[in-house]
């Protein structure tokens, strides 16, 4: 990884001694609209700070209009940042826009495939955009057909593929020039659980066997804990959460602990004497009877739970099943944010649909 | 398997093709690559391809049959019959003007449709120029009017041979070369109009609106299907700010009387002169999106 570091940035001809982050935003500001003074402006994104690291494999969570989106656009040179620095590889995103552009990989919300073109054709066009010789178009064009399994459809227009198809066609042509970076906003929404595993393997062999760095954005609490490193909360406009997923759920500091104990004739009996036991433990909240037993949160660590279990045997209580779960990103994400996730699935494009698909776009 | 071993091949971060290339070399792939895509859209579509090419026809069937008594009436109350030629010479030209200044309307709706299914971000991330983009997908519908004169004149002149339409084709081969060359230009030029407003409103509807609001005045306020001599003399007077004036007649002549210089120089200049307006414009209306 360091020497991928250290390669990337000597051919790029930024000669820091420190590592340089891949990615580097400071005080960044989006204000939308508002302009003619007549108020209504929106704070789309409100001074964040954040940095990737090369090679990186970085999640940025947030529910809609939190202000995600807007954020990858900004780091993909597609949109003006109001305020605020940005920078990818060493380069000012605003004033060397045409070397960014030549370092990253973009693959948006909205599918940006051609429907008119076969799918080979929408990979070399891109390849050629990027001004790569011919030979290393074709070469690379049938090597990410093949990857993607999209080889035996490569000669029919994308507009008769499916969306899982059609996802995975705009996934290969973020990945044609061998990005040092790519931007992946929203890469599964709307893609059923299988293909969603398909696309989580491949994105895991990217970042793996090509070293790339990977800047994802998700609704998708599991899709976030499975693939990334790190991981930014982003709410209303600000990072309200930054760390390993790791460690943001044991910020948590609690697990949910299940008591479950035998339904026999004794059991309400022993319900109730099971529930005024665990509540006098120190670091049990939230005590709540339920048809099998009773439930709590207990702080984070083994000696809480040890303490459950003496307590309740020195109590002779009959105990069926004692099970403990770590915290979700779920539950840190509520933590954060104060809302559950909602995800809102987007309708996988059909081919009549296409061309009306409007963007999020804020 | 053998696929995934190779991906450990990278190229560099900084690509060297635009340095291999020169500057020129790599704006020019650039161009031709979007201009290339919009075509083979246009190819895949068999439907839209056929009605673009048959359009001139059609219209050159209409017109002939609607104006083509007055123009004789015209003609000879003002004292030129008998004329060796029929309305329908005079009219060719004008429906190769008319054809490419239609098509140059539709030009913005691809521009908003990219914009619409999120293809604009491809090009607007890779390194090329915003410029490219444009210059690429207007020069894709040049060689679209540039066919679609084509084949109207070729139609034309096959009916003068089998059914003895009276069109002289004075300036020949060449000069059918130039009427192509001439009207391609001018649509090309044009073109920035519509997607200047497609740029700028992000919207068919406006698009459509504002270029076909502006289109037929301009069309009919010039000399495309009257020769100036039976217009109206403030038509007249109007006539001659309108730069469409300028190409109708220097194509007419090219078809009634042979190659008048002055006349394509003027045309010319014409259609340099709105290019450089609306595609200033358009490059405005560009380099303000994502702000």
């Amino acid at each position: 990884m360091s020497a991928v570091t250290a390669r990337s940035r000597f051919e790029e001809g930024v000669g820091i001694p420190s590592p340089t982050p891949m990615i580097a935003v400071e005080d960044l500001v989006k204000v939308y609209g508002g302009a003619d003074g007549a108020g209504g402006a929106v704070r789309a994104v409100d001074g964040i700070r954040f940095h990737v690291d090369t090679g990186e494999f970085f999640g940025f969570l947030g529910p809609n209009g939190s202000g995600k989106t807007t954020t990858i656009k900004m780091l993909t040179t597609l949109l003006r940042p109001t305020s605020g620095r940005l920078s990818v590889a060493g380069y000012d995103v605003v004033k060397d826009a045409a070397k960014v552009r030549r370092i990253l990989g973009y693959t948006g919300q909205s599918i940006g495939v051609d429907g008119d073109l076969t799918g080979r054709e929408n990979l070399r066009l891109v390849g050629h955009l990027y001004h790569l010789p011919g030979n290393v178009v074709r070469d690379r064009v049938e090597e990410l057909l093949g990857l993607l399994q999209l080889t035996e459809a490569a000669d029919r227009p994308a507009n008769t593929y499916s969306g899982g198809m059609r996802r995975r066609l705009d996934l290969g042509s973020g990945l044609v020039h061998h990005p040092s970076l790519l931007f992946l906003d929203e890469p599964t929404t709307g893609l059923d659980p299988q293909t969603r595993n398909a696309v989580w393997e491949y994105l895991r062999r990217v970042h793996r066997e090509e070293r790339t760095t990977i800047f994802l954005t998700t609704q998708y609490m599991e899709e976030a804990d499975q693939l990334c490193e790190r991981l930014a909360i982003m709410d209303h406009g600000r990072i309200v959460a930054e760390g390993t997923p790791r460690d943001l759920k044991a910020a948590i500091g609690s697990n949910l602990v299940t008591v479950r104990l035998p339904l026999d004739d004794g059991f309400t009996a022993a319900r109730s004497r099971a529930l005024g036991v665990v509540q006098s433990i120190p670091g049990v909240e939230d005590v709540v009877e339920f048809d099998q037993g009773v439930t709590m949160r207990a702080a984070h660590g083994g000696a809480t739970l040890l303490e459950i279990l003496q307590r309740l045997e020195s109590a002779q209580i009959p105990v069926q099943e004692v099970a403990a779960s770590s915290p979700t990103l779920d539950q840190v994400f509520l933590r954060h944010t104060g809302r559950e996730m909602r995800v809102e699935e987007v309708q996988p494009p059909s081919r009549f649909a296409a061309g009306r698909e409007r963007r999020e776009g804020r | 398997m053998t696929a995934a071993e190779s991906i450990h091949q990278r190229s560099p971060a900084v690509l060297p093709g635009v340095d291999v290339l020169g500057y020129a070399g790599g704006r020019l792939s650039e161009v031709l690559w979007v201009a290339y895509r919009s075509l083979r859209k246009l190819s895949r579509n068999p439907f839209l391809l056929f009605f673009t090419l048959m359009m001139p026809i059609i219209w050159l069937g209409m017109f002939s049959q609607t104006f083509g008594t007055v123009f004789e009436r015209a003609a000879s109350s003002s004292g030129q019959a008998p004329l060796g030629y029929d309305y329908i010479a005079v009219l060719l030209p004008g429906i190769a003007v008319m054809s490419a200044i239609q098509s140059a309307a539709q030009s913005g709706f691809s521009m908003v449709s990219d914009i619409e299914t999120g293809f604009m971000d491809k090009f607007l991330v890779a390194p090329i120029s915003r410029s490219s983009v444009l210059v690429g997908k207007t020069l894709a519908d040049g060689i679209r009017m540039a066919a679609q004169t084509g084949i109207v004149l070729a139609i034309a002149f096959l009916f003068t041979l089998l059914f003895g339409w009276r069109i002289p084709f004075a300036s020949g081969l060449a000069g059918d070369a130039m009427i192509v060359l001439l009207t391609a230009s001018f649509g090309v030029a044009f073109a920035g109009l519509s997607n200047s407003v497609a740029l700028f409103t992000k919207n068919t509807e406006s698009t459509m609106a504002v270029s076909f609001t502006l289109t037929f005045p301009l069309l009919f306020l010039s000399t495309a299907m009257l020769p100036a001599a039976l217009l109206p003399s403030w038509l007249q007077t109007f006539s001659k700010f309108n730069p469409v004036s300028y190409v109708a007649s220097a194509a007419r002549s090219l078809i009634l009387t042979g190659f008048n210089w002055t006349e394509i120089g003027q045309a010319f200049l014409a259609v340099a002169i709105i290019g450089v307006l609306l595609y200033s414009l358009a490059v405005l209306a560009f380099r303000r999106q994502g702000r």
